[in-house]
């Protein structure tokens, strides 16, 4: 039983690593209608993709909508997630629901009635600053989601101690708190710079005539396979592979460098609090 | 900042009232945020589906007739149940397949490698989507994989495209983009399993599978219903897979709205939106429980 069991465990992780293992694969061989036979090793699709300035205009307009997503996500997401877990609130598994179901919802739902409220109800040109507030309706409770699952594990007596010594609210949130939670923020901007990185329907209906990585990756793969658009995705793969990997590491490499300064770090707030 | 609302003792509520306002004020932002641009335009929703789109302007008379429309044309009804069906295939062989892989997971897998092999199906959820569907193009198309593997087999000495642009493909890319979901989610609820329970069954003179069954199962239910709606309900919104793999013959609602949108036809496109939206928000109320949960966050 156990090795059967061995057996169809390596069975999933073929299945779920084959497709993309092949995607990468072919964006390394020469053949041009991307796929097998392997003709020769070439970077030639690489290249291209690179040099192509309509994926150049589509990876700017992508992290720049990334990166306002992300501010907007994280700010709204932290201020929502501390009194999520930190009262006794009442309706909290309702509040709770509240804010889950902008995940439940498709994101089809998300992107056509925003685009019926901006369009047909607030008369805005479509922009990629309307494909912002649209994604971060979608990235805001992930961030929500994983900063609260985060707090729950914080040491209150910390923040009560710093209390005690006579911090005001303000000095606590600025000495105490944020500096013990930077690392599950830094974990939740990523998460939102990746969800909106490869977000697709959304965007697609509200960002007008802007395209994004994706949006260009979709309208290419209308007309089949191509190995260019193989080495556009395999970068994309690497891209959200380190920003995965940073996600883990980070949070592990901030709570190293701060037991080496945490005396420092300790007298400096005793000395806010006095 | 909420220090005296945690504290809060029965007797001193008349005093909280203003420290219990305070700690809701966070949420501003959020509430902003998600109701302006998530309820609100909901709402405009739910007004549209029930006006008319005359000479492409949307007029404000009060009508059924989006839904009359959607319920009048077979092709419209078939693609609803279809939907349901793919879901409903998708979901099941995704938990079938989840299962005896988180069970292996829990119970065979040295307690040091399972950090790994967890973060291992985590990975391609952190990949883009849209590439993972794409993935598969280069195995199911026509120059794909597949046809290539039969074609050396000489098994058919033409392309199928068969594998592509129908259900099944649907159905299988669905089952990919879902499995880690329910992977994750089983394995968290069977990870809390105590196997001592499952030996004493099988001591008693259970078979193995009837222990499983009848002893861990029942314990897993939670973890279960978390994964079943967790991955069902995405599905009945899905439009990129159906779009890149499906073709004509696995068209599923989400193509519709995006079809109708597309057409400029908003107050139909609108209806179509609410009965998915609709549906799912009947499945969320009847399995409220299991969602407030914090097993539903993955925890």
């Amino acid at each position: 039983m156990r090795w059967f069991l061995a057996g169809y465990g390596v069975l999933i992780y073929l299945f779920l690593f084959g497709p993309i293992a092949l995607l990468v694969l072919f964006s390394f061989n020469a053949n041009r209608y991307g796929t097998f036979p392997i003709t020769a090793w070439t970077l030639k699709w690489y290249r291209t993709a690179i040099g192509n300035y309509q994926i150049h205009d589509a990876l700017m307009t992508t992290l720049k909508v990334a990166a306002e997503v992300t501010v907007v996500s994280v700010v709204v997401g932290t201020c929502a997630a501390f009194p999520l877990v930190r009262s006794r609130l009442r309706f909290r598994d309702g509040i709770r629901i509240g804010f889950v179901l902008p995940i439940m919802i498709p994101g089809l739902l998300i992107g056509v009635s925003l685009l019926v409220l901006f369009t047909g109800t607030l008369h805005w040109q479509l922009s990629p600053q309307t494909a912002v507030i649209g994604q971060a309706v979608y990235t805001t409770p992930f961030v929500i989601l994983l900063l609260a699952a985060r707090l729950q594990g914080f040491d209150r007596a910390l923040d009560r101690a710093a209390a005690d010594l006579g911090a005001n609210t303000f000095n606590r949130l600025r000495l105490v708190v944020l500096p013990l939670i930077f690392p599950a923020i830094v974990a939740a901007a990523l998460l939102a710079f990746t969800l909106s990185i490869d977000e697709f329907i959304i965007t697609y209906f509200l960002i007008g005539t802007q395209i994004t990585l994706p949006i260009y990756i979709y309208t290419q793969i209308k007309f089949g396979i191509t190995p260019e658009v193989n080495a556009l995705a395999s970068m994309l793969l690497a891209a959200s592979l380190l920003a995965l990997a940073l996600a883990l590491a980070l949070p592990r490499m901030v709570r190293a460098s701060r037991r080496a300064v945490r005396f420092g770090g300790r007298s400096r707030t005793a000395k806010a609090a006095a | 900042m909420t220090e005296t609302a945690v504290g809060a003792q029965p007797r001193e509520r008349t005093r909280k009232v203003g420290p219990a306002a305070a700690s809701y004020s966070p949420f501003l932002p959020a509430v902003l945020l998600l109701g302006g641009f998530f309820l609100v335009p909901l709402g405009i929703i739910v007004c549209y589906s029930f006006w008319q789109v005359i000479d492409y302007n949307v007029v404000h008379h009060w009508t059924l007739d989006n839904y009359h429309y959607f319920f009048s044309v077979g092709a419209y009804i078939h693609t609803m149940w279809a939907t349901v069906w793919v879901a409903v295939a998708a979901t099941a062989i995704a938990l079938g397949l989840a299962f005896p892989f988180a069970y292996w997971l829990s119970r065979y897998v040295p307690r040091r490698l399972r950090p790994l092999l967890l973060v291992l199906v985590v990975v391609p959820f952190w990949t883009s989507y849209l590439l993972r569907v794409y993935s598969w193009l280069t195995i199911l198309g026509e120059k794909g994989l597949l046809n290539r593997f039969l074609q050396w087999l000489g098994i058919t000495h033409h392309p199928v495209g068969a594998f592509l642009y129908d259900r099944p493909a649907v159905i299988l890319v669905l089952v990919y983009l879902y499995f880690p979901f329910a992977a994750l989610t089983l394995y968290s609820s069977i990870d809390r399993f105590d196997w001592d329970q499952l030996r004493a069954a099988m001591d008693l003179g259970a078979t193995p599978l009837g222990a499983i069954r009848r002893i861990l199962i029942p314990q897993i239910r939670p973890g279960l219903v978390t994964a079943v709606i967790f991955v069902f309900i995405p599905i009945l919104g899905e439009y990129l897979t159906p779009q890149i793999v499906g073709g004509t013959g696995g068209v599923m609602i989400g193509n519709l709205v995006v079809n109708f949108f597309t057409a400029a036809e908003y107050t139909r496109g609108a209806a179509v939106s609410l009965l998915i939206a609709a549906f799912i928000l009947l499945l969320l109320v009847v399995f409220r429980r299991s969602l407030a949960s914090p097993e539903a966050y993955g925890g």
